[in-house]
């Protein structure tokens, strides 16, 4: 339906994180960085966040409300949709921070929702550079990334019966007998039918509504072979009632953690990244405030606990060896160890194609039966 | 939902019937709900109509006037999404009717004492969160829970149990969630139908079946329909079962709705389909308000 699938499932981005064990090790990180957060800054006393559930570290929160006496007020949404509808309403009135995905910054900018970022106040040296700069926000006007992550497929290579290293893989193995109806696909559109935009040498963000309906018949004839669109449960696949899924490198180590002979891969010849994002809402009215706030959680210290908080990978470089030692398969963290970041690509929701999108999703559902 | 008092059984006393005339604070208590109605549910209601005759702009309506969304909404893949919900709450419907008569019967007629402890025991589940009890219902049926170990003790079924994600355990799931609001309006009508009519009919030479056929069941035709409607509806919008229990495979009108208002930011199809299923839903209280036509007369 609506939400990215990620978001969809039991697991909140928090509880992922549960897989990382280990105890906040804030580990003694320098922070000298020029232009950061100063902890005496004087806003206007007041900072209201909409944000995804549960997707602040509380110690970060409490620690940043101690030294600034400004507590956030945060309130929530579980869908990039509703965020978009609720800030192009007159509802969305009176938000500092926003944190939308990557998929919606251009609509949301488009649309003259956000503010543009005046980078002379905030310094994103700390950041992955991998992560600046993206296609869907050239040059970071409108968003700083928060965290990120990464379509791609669990597996039993048993069941399988061999590695995948590429989408066409991911489809020939699903029909092989064994796996044929233990097949989980995403319900965004955009996830089901891009590997075969990919495949075909396509780019998703400018695929017409024709090439997005050519590509989604191979996917419509595929749907006999999958058992759930619905939000993965990392349990379904542990214990083999589904042997072969589209999800997000937060659940698939989820996944093996539970059952350590299953496997993650990012398929090529590319595959998805989102990124979910800092934004200041148009008329802010705590602008201050805002850039106060996002100085104080681009510190890498800052970032670090974030990590450990949501499950997902913050946007610092060289996070990987900050993180304890004893973390448990922190390659998937960070998409495994061969991650191109050349061969990822990020969705920008366009409404000429989002309703081919959606349509073509229905019908594959639909096609799956049921 | 004032349809269901037309079709209820009138109480017999008439509290309708008196010539006594309202008083003013009658008509105070009677202003706040259908202001509150008129505010909270016609103004949307209306927003929506107007809107399903709009056109789209990503997020806004052009308002205007076509035709183009309903024409949208009943051809193709909506047309046949929209009769595949008819079809799929008209049968979750009749199971759930089919579940429901026999334990509303059993309570109506043989739990004598018992019978507020049973009415609770029906009704206490559906306190809790709709989505708790089917969440509940997922982990049951999932691999290797308790469903599977229940059914292996017994040698009723050998291996693991891949009930889940399947057209079976969303019926399940159906059945299960919407049973009590069937049961109790069932209940309500048995219990009402007065014991002299059934003795009449046996010492009238009629068999317990016969007069069960005969007697009871057309007697309690306002509770079934009452069941009917308040199951069928609900369920003709139904989304999160489908989706927990059911893989999301095959696309109902409640999710094709919500998509086309989220999703794809096209509140104008989104609307048209909205205002079909509400005419789905007056086509059904028609039909059951003709069903339960006569009943006054027969009681009285």
């Amino acid at each position: 339906m609506t939400v990215d699938f990620r978001r969809r499932g039991i697991l909140s981005r928090r509880s992922v994180l549960g897989l990382l064990g280990a105890a906040p090790a804030t580990a003694a990180l320098s922070a000298a960085f020029p232009g950061a957060f100063r902890a005496e800054a004087a806003g206007s006393g007041q900072l209201n966040v909409y944000s995804w559930p549960d997707y602040f570290s509380t110690g970060n929160l409490e620690a940043y409300a101690k030294k600034s006496g400004v507590t956030p007020n945060i309130t929530t949404y579980d869908s990039n949709e509703t965020l978009f509808a609720k800030l192009n309403s007159p509802a969305g009135a009176g938000f500092d921070i926003v944190i939308p995905s990557s998929s919606w910054i251009k609509q949301l900018a488009d649309k003259g929702l956000l503010e543009e970022i005046d980078h002379s106040k905030l310094n994103l040296a700390s950041l992955d550079q991998d992560l600046l700069n993206r296609d869907y926000d050239p040059g970071n006007k409108y968003s700083i990334p928060k965290d990120w992550g990464l379509l791609g497929v669990v597996y039993d290579p048993e069941a399988v019966g061999g590695e995948i290293e590429t989408w066409e893989d991911f489809f020939k193995a699903g029909e092989k007998p064994g796996v044929s109806g233990k097949v989980r696909l995403s319900d965004t559109g955009w996830e089901t039918i891009g590997p075969e935009l990919w495949l075909q040498g396509k780019d998703w963000n400018t695929a017409t509504p024709d090439e997005i309906k050519a590509a989604g018949e191979r996917l419509k004839a595929f749907a006999k072979h999958v058992k759930s669109f619905s939000g993965l449960d990392p349990n379904q696949v542990a214990n083999g009632s589904i042997v072969l899924a589209q999800t997000n490198n937060g659940t698939a180590r989820a996944a093996i953690g539970l059952n350590p002979k299953l496997k993650w891969v990012v398929p090529g010849p590319f595959s998805e990244l989102w990124v979910d994002n800092y934004a200041i809402v148009k008329n802010a009215p705590n602008l201050d405030q805002a850039y106060d706030f996002l100085a104080y959680q681009l510190q890498p210290e800052v970032q670090l606990e974030e990590t450990q908080y949501i499950g997902f990978p913050a946007a610092l470089a060289g996070l990987k060896e900050k993180l304890p030692a004893d973390t448990k398969n922190v390659d998937i963290i960070f998409g495994g160890k061969d991650l191109d970041f050349k061969k990822l690509t990020s969705f920008v929701v366009n409404p000429e194609t989002v309703g081919t999108y959606l349509q073509v999703q229905a019908e594959i559902q639909a096609a799956a039966g049921g | 939902m004032p349809a269901v008092e037309t079709i209820g059984p009138r109480p017999s006393g008439g509290l309708s019937a008196g010539g006594v005339a309202p008083r003013a604070a009658d008509h105070f208590i009677a202003a706040v709900p259908t202001l509150w109605l008129a505010i909270f549910f016609l103004t949307p209601l209306g927003f929506t109509v107007v809107f399903s005759f709009g056109r789209s702009t990503f997020g806004g309506v052009e308002l205007g006037f076509t035709l183009d969304n309903y024409a949208t909404a009943l051809s193709g893949f909506y047309g046949v999404t929209f009769v595949r919900t008819v079809i799929f709450a008209a049968s979750a419907s009749a199971l759930c009717l089919a579940a429901a008569y026999p334990v509303a019967y059993f309570i109506a007629r043989h739990t004598a004492r018992r019978r507020t402890l049973a009415a609770l025991l029906i009704l206490i589940p559906y306190f809790s969160s709709f989505l708790i009890r089917v969440m509940a219902l997922h982990m049951l049926m999932s691999r290797g829970g308790a469903s599977e170990i229940v059914l292996n003790a017994l040698h009723l079924h050998a291996g693991p149990l891949d009930i889940l994600d399947t057209q079976t355990a969303v019926f399940i799931g159906m059945v299960y969630a919407y049973l009590p609001i069937a049961i109790v309006p069932l209940f309500v009508v048995l219990d009402r139908i007065p014991r002299p009519l059934i003795e009449a009919s046996r010492d009238l030479g009629a068999s317990r079946f016969k007069t069960f056929l005969f007697v009871t069941l057309p007697l309690s035709r306002p509770g079934i329909a009452t069941a009917v409607l308040l199951t069928a509806v609900p369920m003709l919008g139904e989304m999160v079962i489908p989706k927990l229990l059911g893989g999301s495979r095959g696309v109902l009108m409640g999710q094709a709705i919500a998509s086309q208002y989220l999703q794809s930011q096209n509140y104008p199809l989104g609307s048209a389909m909205a205002v079909l299923v509400l005419l789905a839903v007056a086509v059904i209280v028609l039909a059951l308000a003709r069903l339960t036509k006569g009943f006054d007369e027969v009681v009285a």
